[in-house]
Protein backbone atom coordinates (compact mmCIF):
# COMPACT_ATOMS: atom_id res chain seq x y z
CA UNK A 1 0.00 0.00 0.00
CA UNK A 2 1.18 3.50 -0.77
CA UNK A 3 1.67 6.22 1.80
CA UNK A 4 -0.90 8.37 0.06
CA UNK A 5 -3.40 10.18 2.23
CA UNK A 6 -5.85 11.30 -0.40
CA UNK A 7 -6.33 9.82 -3.83
CA UNK A 8 -8.69 11.40 -6.30
CA UNK A 9 -9.30 8.75 -8.96
CA UNK A 10 -10.98 9.62 -12.25
CA UNK A 11 -13.17 12.27 -10.66
CA UNK A 12 -15.85 13.99 -12.74
CA UNK A 13 -18.04 16.78 -11.42
CA UNK A 14 -21.24 18.15 -12.91
CA UNK A 15 -23.50 20.86 -11.60
CA UNK A 16 -26.89 19.80 -12.90
CA UNK A 17 -26.47 19.33 -16.65
CA UNK A 18 -23.22 21.25 -16.80
CA UNK A 19 -20.04 19.20 -16.71
CA UNK A 20 -17.28 21.20 -15.02
CA UNK A 21 -14.53 18.66 -14.46
CA UNK A 22 -13.78 15.34 -16.12
CA UNK A 23 -11.40 12.52 -15.29
CA UNK A 24 -9.38 14.35 -12.67
CA UNK A 25 -6.65 12.41 -10.86
CA UNK A 26 -4.56 13.56 -7.92
CA UNK A 27 -2.52 11.70 -5.29
CA UNK A 28 -1.64 13.56 -2.13
CA UNK A 29 1.03 12.22 0.22
CA UNK A 30 1.76 13.22 3.78
CA UNK A 31 3.61 16.55 3.88
CA UNK A 32 2.56 17.58 0.36
CA UNK A 33 1.57 21.16 -0.28
CA UNK A 34 -0.78 21.39 -3.21
CA UNK A 35 -2.13 24.60 -4.71
CA UNK A 36 -5.18 24.01 -6.89
CA UNK A 37 -5.36 26.52 -9.75
CA UNK A 38 -8.12 27.02 -12.26
CA UNK A 39 -10.84 29.39 -13.38
CA UNK A 40 -13.75 29.90 -11.04
CA UNK A 41 -16.45 27.29 -11.43
CA UNK A 42 -13.93 24.63 -12.43
CA UNK A 43 -14.78 22.47 -9.42
CA UNK A 44 -11.86 23.40 -7.12
CA UNK A 45 -14.05 24.04 -4.09
CA UNK A 46 -15.96 20.83 -4.69
CA UNK A 47 -12.67 18.90 -4.78
CA UNK A 48 -11.72 20.48 -1.48
CA UNK A 49 -15.06 19.73 0.18
CA UNK A 50 -15.20 16.12 -0.95
CA UNK A 51 -12.90 14.65 1.74
CA UNK A 52 -15.22 16.17 4.37
CA UNK A 53 -18.34 14.78 2.70
CA UNK A 54 -19.67 18.32 2.19
CA UNK A 55 -19.80 17.88 -1.58
CA UNK A 56 -19.82 14.84 -3.83
CA UNK A 57 -18.34 13.91 -7.18
CA UNK A 58 -20.60 12.85 -10.02
CA UNK A 59 -18.38 9.89 -10.84
CA UNK A 60 -15.02 8.47 -9.81
CA UNK A 61 -13.71 7.61 -6.37
CA UNK A 62 -11.95 9.36 -3.53
CA UNK A 63 -9.76 7.37 -1.15
CA UNK A 64 -8.65 8.49 2.27
CA UNK A 65 -5.82 6.48 3.82
CA UNK A 66 -6.39 3.86 1.12
CA UNK A 67 -10.04 3.28 1.95
CA UNK A 68 -12.92 4.48 -0.14
CA UNK A 69 -14.44 7.61 1.30
CA UNK A 70 -18.10 7.02 2.01
CA UNK A 71 -20.63 7.79 4.72
CA UNK A 72 -18.86 5.41 7.13
CA UNK A 73 -15.25 6.46 6.59
CA UNK A 74 -15.99 10.19 6.33
CA UNK A 75 -16.24 10.47 10.12
CA UNK A 76 -12.63 9.24 10.48
CA UNK A 77 -11.53 11.63 7.76
CA UNK A 78 -13.15 14.53 9.60
CA UNK A 79 -11.11 13.70 12.70
CA UNK A 80 -7.84 14.21 10.83
CA UNK A 81 -8.73 16.83 8.26
CA UNK A 82 -9.42 20.48 8.92
CA UNK A 83 -11.47 22.27 6.29
CA UNK A 84 -11.23 26.04 6.52
CA UNK A 85 -13.46 28.07 4.24
CA UNK A 86 -13.08 31.70 3.25
CA UNK A 87 -15.77 32.97 5.53
CA UNK A 88 -16.86 31.87 8.93
CA UNK A 89 -20.63 32.26 8.80
CA UNK A 90 -21.46 32.93 12.42
CA UNK A 91 -24.00 35.54 13.41
CA UNK A 92 -24.66 34.96 17.06
CA UNK A 93 -22.74 34.71 20.28
CA UNK A 94 -19.24 35.73 21.31
CA UNK A 95 -15.99 34.34 20.00
CA UNK A 96 -15.25 32.74 23.36
CA UNK A 97 -18.66 31.03 23.49
CA UNK A 98 -17.97 29.47 20.11
CA UNK A 99 -14.53 28.31 21.23
CA UNK A 100 -16.07 26.76 24.36
CA UNK A 101 -18.67 25.02 22.21
CA UNK A 102 -16.08 23.55 19.87
CA UNK A 103 -13.95 22.29 22.73
CA UNK A 104 -16.95 20.67 24.37
CA UNK A 105 -17.14 18.13 21.50
CA UNK A 106 -15.95 14.79 22.85
CA UNK A 107 -13.24 14.62 20.18
CA UNK A 108 -11.72 17.93 21.36
CA UNK A 109 -12.23 17.61 25.08
CA UNK A 110 -9.32 18.85 27.14
CA UNK A 111 -7.47 20.10 24.05
CA UNK A 112 -8.06 23.80 24.55
CA UNK A 113 -4.68 25.41 25.08
CA UNK A 114 -5.41 28.99 26.18
CA UNK A 115 -1.72 29.96 26.01
CA UNK A 116 -1.50 28.82 22.41
CA UNK A 117 -4.79 30.59 21.66
CA UNK A 118 -3.45 33.86 23.04
CA UNK A 119 -0.20 33.43 21.14
CA UNK A 120 -2.06 32.84 17.88
CA UNK A 121 -4.33 35.83 18.48
CA UNK A 122 -1.32 38.06 18.97
CA UNK A 123 0.48 36.55 15.97
CA UNK A 124 -2.51 37.31 13.75
CA UNK A 125 -2.76 40.87 15.05
CA UNK A 126 -5.72 40.70 17.43
CA UNK A 127 -6.23 42.80 20.53
CA UNK A 128 -6.89 40.50 23.48
CA UNK A 129 -10.54 41.48 24.01
CA UNK A 130 -11.63 39.92 20.71
CA UNK A 131 -12.72 36.86 22.70
CA UNK A 132 -15.50 38.84 24.37
CA UNK A 133 -16.68 40.34 21.12
CA UNK A 134 -19.75 39.09 19.30
CA UNK A 135 -19.36 37.68 15.83
CA UNK A 136 -21.60 40.33 14.31
CA UNK A 137 -19.11 42.99 15.42
CA UNK A 138 -16.25 41.32 13.53
CA UNK A 139 -15.20 42.16 9.99
CA UNK A 140 -14.89 39.48 7.32
CA UNK A 141 -11.13 39.43 7.73
CA UNK A 142 -11.38 39.07 11.51
CA UNK A 143 -13.81 36.16 11.19
CA UNK A 144 -11.45 34.61 8.69
CA UNK A 145 -8.57 34.81 11.17
CA UNK A 146 -10.68 33.34 13.98
CA UNK A 147 -11.57 30.45 11.65
CA UNK A 148 -7.89 29.86 10.92
CA UNK A 149 -6.97 29.95 14.62
CA UNK A 150 -9.72 27.50 15.54
CA UNK A 151 -8.63 24.96 12.96
CA UNK A 152 -5.04 25.19 14.17
CA UNK A 153 -6.02 24.87 17.86
CA UNK A 154 -7.85 21.62 17.18
CA UNK A 155 -4.51 20.15 16.17
CA UNK A 156 -5.13 18.30 12.92
CA UNK A 157 -2.49 17.49 10.33
CA UNK A 158 -4.30 17.77 7.01
CA UNK A 159 -5.57 21.21 6.07
CA UNK A 160 -7.93 22.01 3.23
CA UNK A 161 -7.72 25.78 2.87
CA UNK A 162 -10.32 27.47 0.66
CA UNK A 163 -9.34 31.10 -0.01
CA UNK A 164 -8.51 31.64 3.65
CA UNK A 165 -6.43 34.75 3.01
CA UNK A 166 -8.86 36.50 0.65
CA UNK A 167 -10.00 39.23 3.10
CA UNK A 168 -6.67 39.86 4.81
CA UNK A 169 -4.21 42.69 4.22
CA UNK A 170 -0.88 41.96 2.56
CA UNK A 171 1.12 41.59 5.79
CA UNK A 172 -1.38 39.17 7.31
CA UNK A 173 -1.64 37.13 4.08
CA UNK A 174 2.09 36.60 4.30
CA UNK A 175 1.96 35.68 7.99
CA UNK A 176 -0.84 33.16 7.54
CA UNK A 177 0.78 31.52 4.52
CA UNK A 178 4.13 31.32 6.31
CA UNK A 179 2.54 29.83 9.41
CA UNK A 180 1.08 26.95 7.43
CA UNK A 181 3.99 26.46 5.04
CA UNK A 182 6.58 26.37 7.84
CA UNK A 183 4.96 23.29 9.40
CA UNK A 184 6.56 20.62 7.23
CA UNK A 185 4.66 17.72 8.80
CA UNK A 186 1.30 19.16 7.78
CA UNK A 187 -0.38 18.25 4.52
CA UNK A 188 -1.91 21.26 2.79
CA UNK A 189 -4.34 21.53 -0.09
CA UNK A 190 -4.89 25.16 -0.95
CA UNK A 191 -7.20 27.18 -3.15
CA UNK A 192 -6.12 30.81 -3.36
CA UNK A 193 -5.74 33.72 -5.72
CA UNK A 194 -3.06 35.18 -3.47
CA UNK A 195 0.52 34.70 -4.63
CA UNK A 196 1.77 34.39 -1.03
CA UNK A 197 1.09 30.67 -1.34
CA UNK A 198 3.20 30.25 -4.44
CA UNK A 199 6.46 29.33 -2.76
CA UNK A 200 8.97 26.59 -3.39
CA UNK A 201 7.78 23.15 -2.31
CA UNK A 202 4.24 24.17 -3.19
CA UNK A 203 3.07 22.10 -6.13
CA UNK A 204 0.65 23.85 -8.45
CA UNK A 205 -2.01 21.53 -9.82
CA UNK A 206 -4.21 22.82 -12.63
CA UNK A 207 -7.90 22.03 -12.33
CA UNK A 208 -10.02 22.00 -15.48
CA UNK A 209 -8.79 23.56 -18.69
CA UNK B 1 -75.41 24.37 42.57
CA UNK B 2 -77.64 25.23 39.69
CA UNK B 3 -76.46 25.19 36.08
CA UNK B 4 -77.62 28.20 34.10
CA UNK B 5 -78.33 27.03 30.60
CA UNK B 6 -77.95 29.46 27.73
CA UNK B 7 -81.05 29.35 25.57
CA UNK B 8 -80.75 29.79 21.80
CA UNK B 9 -82.53 33.11 22.20
CA UNK B 10 -79.91 34.30 24.71
CA UNK B 11 -77.20 33.15 22.30
CA UNK B 12 -78.74 35.42 19.69
CA UNK B 13 -78.61 38.20 22.29
CA UNK B 14 -74.92 37.52 22.70
CA UNK B 15 -74.29 37.77 18.95
CA UNK B 16 -76.04 41.15 19.03
CA UNK B 17 -72.95 42.41 20.88
CA UNK B 18 -71.07 42.04 17.60
CA UNK B 19 -72.76 45.23 16.47
CA UNK B 20 -70.11 47.04 18.53
CA UNK B 21 -67.03 45.81 16.60
CA UNK B 22 -68.93 46.44 13.37
CA UNK B 23 -69.59 49.98 14.48
CA UNK B 24 -66.00 50.49 15.60
CA UNK B 25 -64.69 49.13 12.31
CA UNK B 26 -67.03 51.36 10.33
CA UNK B 27 -66.14 54.45 12.33
CA UNK B 28 -62.37 53.93 12.30
CA UNK B 29 -62.32 52.38 8.80
CA UNK B 30 -60.55 49.31 10.15
CA UNK B 31 -61.92 47.10 7.39
CA UNK B 32 -62.38 44.13 9.71
CA UNK B 33 -66.11 43.65 9.14
CA UNK B 34 -65.67 41.02 6.48
CA UNK B 35 -63.00 39.18 8.48
CA UNK B 36 -65.20 39.29 11.55
CA UNK B 37 -68.20 37.87 9.70
CA UNK B 38 -66.13 35.09 8.17
CA UNK B 39 -64.42 34.21 11.46
CA UNK B 40 -67.60 34.27 13.50
CA UNK B 41 -69.40 32.11 10.93
CA UNK B 42 -66.55 29.64 10.89
CA UNK B 43 -66.57 29.50 14.67
CA UNK B 44 -70.32 28.85 14.73
CA UNK B 45 -70.18 26.11 12.11
CA UNK B 46 -67.10 24.40 13.59
CA UNK B 47 -68.36 24.48 17.17
CA UNK B 48 -71.87 23.39 16.16
CA UNK B 49 -70.32 20.45 14.37
CA UNK B 50 -68.12 19.59 17.36
CA UNK B 51 -71.09 19.97 19.72
CA UNK B 52 -73.22 17.52 17.78
CA UNK B 53 -70.27 15.25 17.24
CA UNK B 54 -69.23 15.18 20.90
CA UNK B 55 -72.84 14.56 21.98
CA UNK B 56 -72.96 11.48 19.77
CA UNK B 57 -69.49 10.43 20.93
CA UNK B 58 -70.33 10.86 24.60
CA UNK B 59 -73.66 9.00 24.26
CA UNK B 60 -71.94 6.16 22.47
CA UNK B 61 -68.88 6.22 24.77
CA UNK B 62 -67.23 3.33 22.99
CA UNK B 63 -63.49 3.07 23.74
CA UNK B 64 -62.58 2.08 20.18
CA UNK B 65 -64.54 4.97 18.66
CA UNK B 66 -63.00 7.36 21.20
CA UNK B 67 -59.50 6.20 20.33
CA UNK B 68 -60.26 6.49 16.62
CA UNK B 69 -61.32 10.09 17.21
CA UNK B 70 -58.02 10.76 19.00
CA UNK B 71 -56.28 9.38 15.92
CA UNK B 72 -58.16 11.86 13.72
CA UNK B 73 -57.10 14.69 16.06
CA UNK B 74 -53.50 13.45 15.88
CA UNK B 75 -53.47 13.37 12.09
CA UNK B 76 -54.91 16.87 11.93
CA UNK B 77 -52.28 18.13 14.39
CA UNK B 78 -49.46 16.50 12.43
CA UNK B 79 -50.69 17.88 9.14
CA UNK B 80 -51.01 21.37 10.62
CA UNK B 81 -47.50 21.23 12.09
CA UNK B 82 -45.78 20.19 8.89
CA UNK B 83 -47.70 22.42 6.50
CA UNK B 84 -47.29 25.38 8.85
CA UNK B 85 -43.51 25.09 8.91
CA UNK B 86 -43.09 24.68 5.13
CA UNK B 87 -41.50 21.24 5.22
CA UNK B 88 -42.12 18.23 3.05
CA UNK B 89 -45.05 16.33 4.55
CA UNK B 90 -44.04 12.86 3.43
CA UNK B 91 -40.53 13.02 4.89
CA UNK B 92 -41.56 14.12 8.35
CA UNK B 93 -45.01 12.56 8.75
CA UNK B 94 -43.99 9.48 10.72
CA UNK B 95 -41.60 11.21 13.16
CA UNK B 96 -44.04 14.01 13.88
CA UNK B 97 -47.03 11.75 14.46
CA UNK B 98 -44.84 9.56 16.65
CA UNK B 99 -43.87 12.56 18.78
CA UNK B 100 -47.52 13.49 19.32
CA UNK B 101 -48.47 9.91 20.24
CA UNK B 102 -45.66 9.39 22.75
CA UNK B 103 -45.81 12.89 24.17
CA UNK B 104 -49.56 13.15 24.58
CA UNK B 105 -51.03 9.70 24.79
CA UNK B 106 -48.70 8.34 27.46
CA UNK B 107 -49.17 11.39 29.65
CA UNK B 108 -52.94 11.16 29.08
CA UNK B 109 -53.06 7.53 30.19
CA UNK B 110 -51.04 8.31 33.30
CA UNK B 111 -53.30 11.28 33.97
CA UNK B 112 -56.52 9.28 33.64
CA UNK B 113 -55.15 6.38 35.64
CA UNK B 114 -53.38 8.05 38.57
CA UNK B 115 -54.72 11.59 38.72
CA UNK B 116 -58.41 11.35 37.82
CA UNK B 117 -58.55 7.65 38.84
CA UNK B 118 -60.93 6.71 36.05
CA UNK B 119 -62.39 3.23 35.93
CA UNK B 120 -62.57 3.35 32.16
CA UNK B 121 -59.35 5.00 30.95
CA UNK B 122 -60.94 5.67 27.59
CA UNK B 123 -64.05 7.44 28.89
CA UNK B 124 -64.95 9.99 26.23
CA UNK B 125 -65.83 12.74 28.72
CA UNK B 126 -62.22 12.82 29.95
CA UNK B 127 -60.24 11.29 27.12
CA UNK B 128 -61.25 13.73 24.40
CA UNK B 129 -61.21 17.14 26.14
CA UNK B 130 -57.99 16.45 28.05
CA UNK B 131 -56.27 15.04 24.99
CA UNK B 132 -57.45 18.13 23.12
CA UNK B 133 -55.82 20.42 25.66
CA UNK B 134 -52.56 18.46 25.62
CA UNK B 135 -52.55 18.25 21.86
CA UNK B 136 -53.36 21.91 21.30
CA UNK B 137 -50.44 23.01 23.45
CA UNK B 138 -47.94 20.50 22.17
CA UNK B 139 -49.02 21.35 18.63
CA UNK B 140 -48.06 24.97 19.22
CA UNK B 141 -44.79 23.82 20.80
CA UNK B 142 -43.97 21.50 17.92
CA UNK B 143 -44.62 24.20 15.33
CA UNK B 144 -42.33 26.63 17.13
CA UNK B 145 -39.54 24.15 17.77
CA UNK B 146 -39.53 22.42 14.38
CA UNK B 147 -39.80 25.62 12.37
CA UNK B 148 -37.16 27.46 14.38
CA UNK B 149 -34.84 24.46 14.30
CA UNK B 150 -34.92 23.98 10.51
CA UNK B 151 -34.81 27.72 9.99
CA UNK B 152 -31.71 28.08 12.14
CA UNK B 153 -29.88 25.12 10.72
CA UNK B 154 -30.54 26.23 7.16
CA UNK B 155 -29.48 29.81 7.91
CA UNK B 156 -26.34 28.57 9.69
CA UNK B 157 -25.49 25.88 7.17
CA UNK B 158 -21.85 26.90 6.85
CA UNK B 159 -21.43 27.20 10.58
CA UNK B 160 -22.93 23.76 10.97
CA UNK B 161 -20.51 22.28 8.43
CA UNK B 162 -17.70 24.13 10.13
CA UNK B 163 -18.63 22.42 13.42
CA UNK B 164 -18.46 19.04 11.67
CA UNK B 165 -15.04 19.93 10.29
CA UNK B 166 -13.91 20.91 13.79
CA UNK B 167 -14.51 17.39 15.04
CA UNK B 168 -18.16 17.50 16.10
CA UNK B 169 -20.14 14.31 15.89
CA UNK B 170 -23.49 14.69 14.19
CA UNK B 171 -25.40 15.07 17.44
CA UNK B 172 -22.84 17.50 18.84
CA UNK B 173 -23.15 19.73 15.79
CA UNK B 174 -26.94 19.62 15.91
CA UNK B 175 -27.42 20.02 19.66
CA UNK B 176 -26.90 23.80 19.94
CA UNK B 177 -29.69 24.38 17.39
CA UNK B 178 -32.00 21.81 18.96
CA UNK B 179 -31.42 23.26 22.41
CA UNK B 180 -32.24 26.77 21.26
CA UNK B 181 -35.44 25.78 19.49
CA UNK B 182 -36.67 23.66 22.41
CA UNK B 183 -36.04 26.57 24.72
CA UNK B 184 -38.03 28.82 22.40
CA UNK B 185 -40.91 26.35 22.25
CA UNK B 186 -41.12 25.81 26.01
CA UNK B 187 -40.85 29.41 27.13
CA UNK B 188 -44.56 30.22 26.55
CA UNK B 189 -45.65 27.18 28.60
CA UNK B 190 -43.36 28.14 31.46
CA UNK B 191 -44.50 31.76 31.38
CA UNK B 192 -48.08 30.56 31.27
CA UNK B 193 -47.72 28.59 34.48
CA UNK B 194 -46.07 31.38 36.40
CA UNK B 195 -48.75 33.98 35.62
CA UNK B 196 -51.81 31.78 35.80
CA UNK B 197 -54.50 32.95 38.19
CA UNK B 198 -53.07 36.46 38.33
CA UNK B 199 -53.16 37.67 34.76
CA UNK B 200 -55.97 35.47 33.57
CA UNK B 201 -58.26 32.80 34.87
CA UNK B 202 -57.81 29.79 32.64
CA UNK B 203 -60.72 28.71 30.47
CA UNK B 204 -61.05 25.27 31.89
CA UNK B 205 -61.26 26.50 35.48
CA UNK B 206 -63.70 29.23 34.55
CA UNK B 207 -65.82 26.68 32.74
CA UNK B 208 -65.93 24.35 35.72
CA UNK B 209 -66.85 27.15 38.11
CA UNK B 210 -69.66 28.39 35.86
CA UNK B 211 -70.87 24.82 35.46
CA UNK B 212 -71.19 24.58 39.25
CA UNK B 213 -67.95 23.09 40.59
CA UNK B 214 -66.40 24.54 43.71
CA UNK B 215 -63.41 26.81 43.04
CA UNK B 216 -61.17 24.43 45.02
CA UNK B 217 -62.09 21.49 42.81
CA UNK B 218 -61.64 23.65 39.72
CA UNK B 219 -58.21 24.74 40.93
CA UNK B 220 -57.10 21.18 41.61
CA UNK B 221 -58.11 20.20 38.10
CA UNK B 222 -56.39 23.25 36.70
CA UNK B 223 -53.12 22.47 38.47
CA UNK B 224 -53.24 18.89 37.29
CA UNK B 225 -54.00 19.90 33.73
CA UNK B 226 -51.24 22.53 33.66
CA UNK B 227 -48.68 19.99 34.79
CA UNK B 228 -50.03 17.52 32.24
CA UNK B 229 -49.85 20.11 29.48
CA UNK B 230 -46.31 21.09 30.39
CA UNK B 231 -45.05 17.51 30.56
CA UNK B 232 -46.73 16.49 27.32
CA UNK B 233 -45.40 19.59 25.56
CA UNK B 234 -41.84 18.93 26.74
CA UNK B 235 -42.05 15.31 25.64
CA UNK B 236 -43.63 16.09 22.28
CA UNK B 237 -41.20 18.83 21.25
CA UNK B 238 -38.12 16.91 22.43
CA UNK B 239 -39.19 13.74 20.64
CA UNK B 240 -40.38 15.79 17.65
CA UNK B 241 -37.00 17.41 17.09
CA UNK B 242 -34.94 14.29 17.61
CA UNK B 243 -37.22 12.05 15.54
CA UNK B 244 -37.35 14.43 12.58
CA UNK B 245 -33.55 14.81 12.72
CA UNK B 246 -33.22 11.10 12.04
CA UNK B 247 -34.97 11.43 8.72
CA UNK B 248 -33.82 14.88 7.64
CA UNK B 249 -30.02 14.43 7.76
CA UNK B 250 -28.12 12.09 5.44
CA UNK B 251 -25.45 9.57 6.47
CA UNK B 252 -22.78 12.22 6.03
CA UNK B 253 -24.55 14.30 8.66
CA UNK B 254 -25.67 16.87 6.09
CA UNK B 255 -29.19 18.34 6.08
CA UNK B 256 -31.16 16.93 3.17
CA UNK B 257 -32.33 19.79 0.99
CA UNK B 258 -35.51 17.98 0.01
CA UNK B 259 -37.04 18.26 3.49
CA UNK B 260 -37.93 21.80 2.45
CA UNK B 261 -40.98 22.16 0.24
CA UNK B 262 -39.73 25.11 -1.80
CA UNK B 263 -36.45 23.53 -2.92
CA UNK B 264 -38.12 20.61 -4.66
CA UNK B 265 -37.94 22.32 -8.04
Amino acid sequence: MSSELLNYKDISISYGEKKVLSHFDLDIKQGDRILLKGRSGAGKSTLLKMPMGFAHQTSGNLYFNNSLLDSNTVWDARKRIAYVSQDLDIYEGSVDEFIEEVFSYSFNEGKLDRTKLRRLLVYLGFEKDVLDMNFEELSGGEKQRIGIIMSVLIGKDIYLLDEITSSLDAALKEKVANYFLERKEWTLVIISHDDVWEKENVKVVPVGV
Amino acid sequence: MEIYDISYLSLVACFLLLVIPVFVSQYLKLGIIQDTVVSVSRMVVQLAFVGVFLTVLFDLNNSIVNLLWLLVMLIMATHTTISDVGLDLKKLLVPTIFSFIIGNFLVLLYFNMFVVNLENLFDARFLIPIFGMFLGNSLRGNIISISSFYDAIKRNENRYLYSLSLGAKKHEAILPYARKSLDLALKPSIANMSTIGIVALPGMMTGQIIAGSSPILAIKYQMAIMVGIYVSTVMTVAIGIFMTIRSSFDEYGILKQDVFKSTNA
